[in-house]
């Protein structure tokens, strides 16, 4: 069996387009059974190398074998009464598949005596395209460098003070609510013992409002205490 | 008049990193010298053929090329070797079998669906279609009106330019199938294709042996 590298084939139909012109073989008059063995052989070698390709592969190693079973059933007719090939569609495919291989080597040829000359403004491309080679992007960098990066990296996340934003929400219709709630068992309260429990200023703002609101519209009465630093609310 | 303009062409050739179209040059002289400007684009065809007859003739080592619908600067391929040491040769890798099959396909067929290109190779073209993408050889050029409305690729001006070529229409008609299957030549190209890679070998040995003397 002659030895292939299997990167030199760009798919099943440049495999099979291989065996055909090796064997010269009638693209017309494929050996179908012939053709099914030795490229199963391929796809078994590639199985264990390289699953994803080798599913492009076992494809047409099932179409081919479809193909086999059509050749062996009764001959098919289509509407004019001509016999159908049931590798009519393979040989279309590989036929087109070669136009265009073919065109991609006249490409090929182009870009050769393309690589040849230099535009003006050459250079300028040397600094914009940067290679794509880790020998030549990595350069003197050690491995050293990296984790030195790395480490200033980290240390630098951990030290970053993190601040999160709360939204409170807090209306003063909700206060009148909440001072008319503590003043329903008793009759009045300290302001100090009405804002006990509340922890964020805004509230206890907003709660202040509340009372000034219910004061103007005289639902609620407001005395100094003795305490100097406190006030009385008391209900009307 | 006609040598005035010759020498202004030369400069507005020169002067540019980008293909100059003849309707540029044209523009350009004639927003200077006015509308009656004795100039067209047989004139600018004539004159660079003139200058180009004029650079071989005093062996110069550049030349103007006519290249994706313009005119640009070029050297010469004799020089290649040392424009090569000199510039990053890294970034003038050729481009694989698989790349070349793929642009052939969608140079011939454009605009053409990813899918399409896919069942003519048999084979997923995601990771070519993106490299080419990438290396700007090929263009998104729009939808298709088929169910799911797939992207169309196309070739772009960096394509013709990669190529060395004027324009799309400039590339060598796709065989028909009945003529391909009359040739015996497979052999033949198969051994066209090692010669460029024989061709390849030795530049990269002379780049390598260059890089020594460098050193």
């Amino acid at each position: 069996m002659y030895k292939i590298k299997l990167e030199h084939f760009e798919g099943p139909l440049d495999l099979l387009l291989f065996f055909i012109k090796r064997d010269e073989i009638n693209i017309y008059d494929i050996p179908i059974s012939k053709i099914t063995k030795e490229f199963l052989d391929y796809v078994n070698l590639i199985k264990f190398l390289d699953l994803e390709t080798a599913g492009e592969f076992i494809l047409m190693a099932s179409t081919l074998m479809h193909i086999k079973a059509r050749m062996l059933l009764p001959k098919e007719y289509d509407e004019k009464g001509e016999v159908i090939d049931p590798r009519a569609d393979l040989v279309k495919a590989l036929l087109e598949y070669k136009r265009y291989k073919e065109m991609s080597e006249e490409l090929s040829f182009f870009e050769s005596a393309q690589r040849k000359i230099s535009f003006r403004g050459n250079f300028s491309q040397d600094v914009s395209n940067p290679p794509d080679d880790f020998e030549t992007l990595l350069g003197n960098v050690s491995v050293y460098d990296l984790a030195k990066v790395f480490k200033r990296v980290i240390e630098g996340i951990k030290n970053k003070p993190v601040h999160q934003v709360k939204k409170i929400s807090v209306s003063i219709s909700e206060q009148i609510d909440f001072i008319f709630k503590k003043l329903e068992d008793i009759h009045q309260i300290h302001f100090i013992s009405l804002i006990e429990g509340i922890k964020q200023k805004i509230i206890v703002v907003v709660t202040f409002i509340a009372i000034l609101e219910l004061v103007k519209s005289k639902r609620i009465k407001i005395q100094s205490s003795d305490n100097y630093n406190d006030f009385l609310i008391i209900k009307t | 008049m006609s040598n005035f303009y010759k020498s202004v062409i030369e400069a507005l050739i020169f002067s540019s990193d980008e293909p100059l179209s003849d309707s540029e040059i044209i523009r350009t002289i004639k927003g200077i010298d006015g509308e009656d400007a004795e100039i067209s684009n047989q004139n600018v065809s004539d004159i660079i053929a003139e200058l180009n007859t004029e650079y071989s003739d005093s062996g110069r080592s550049i030349r103007i090329v006519n290249i994706a619908g313009g005119y640009l600067f070029a050297t010469k391929e004799e020089y290649s070797k040392y424009l090569g040491f000199l510039s990053n040769e890294k970034s003038k890798r050729r481009l694989s079998q698989a790349a070349l099959e793929t642009l052939a396909i969608i140079a011939y067929k454009q605009p053409i669906t990813k899918p399409e290109i896919e069942s003519i190779r048999g084979v997923n073209s995601d990771y070519i279609i993106a490299s080419l993408l990438d290396k700007k050889l090929i263009t998104i050029s729009g939808r298709a009106e088929t169910i799911g409305r797939p992207l169309l690729y196309s070739t772009t001006k960096e394509f013709l330019i990669y190529f060395g070529l004027s324009n799309i229409k400039d590339l060598p008609k796709p065989r028909e199938i009945e003529e391909i299957m009359q040739d015996e030549d497979f052999i033949e190209q198969k051994n066209r294709i090692m010669m460029n890679a024989i061709e390849e070998l030795v530049e990269k040995e002379d780049q390598e042996n260059g890089s020594e003397n460098k050193n």
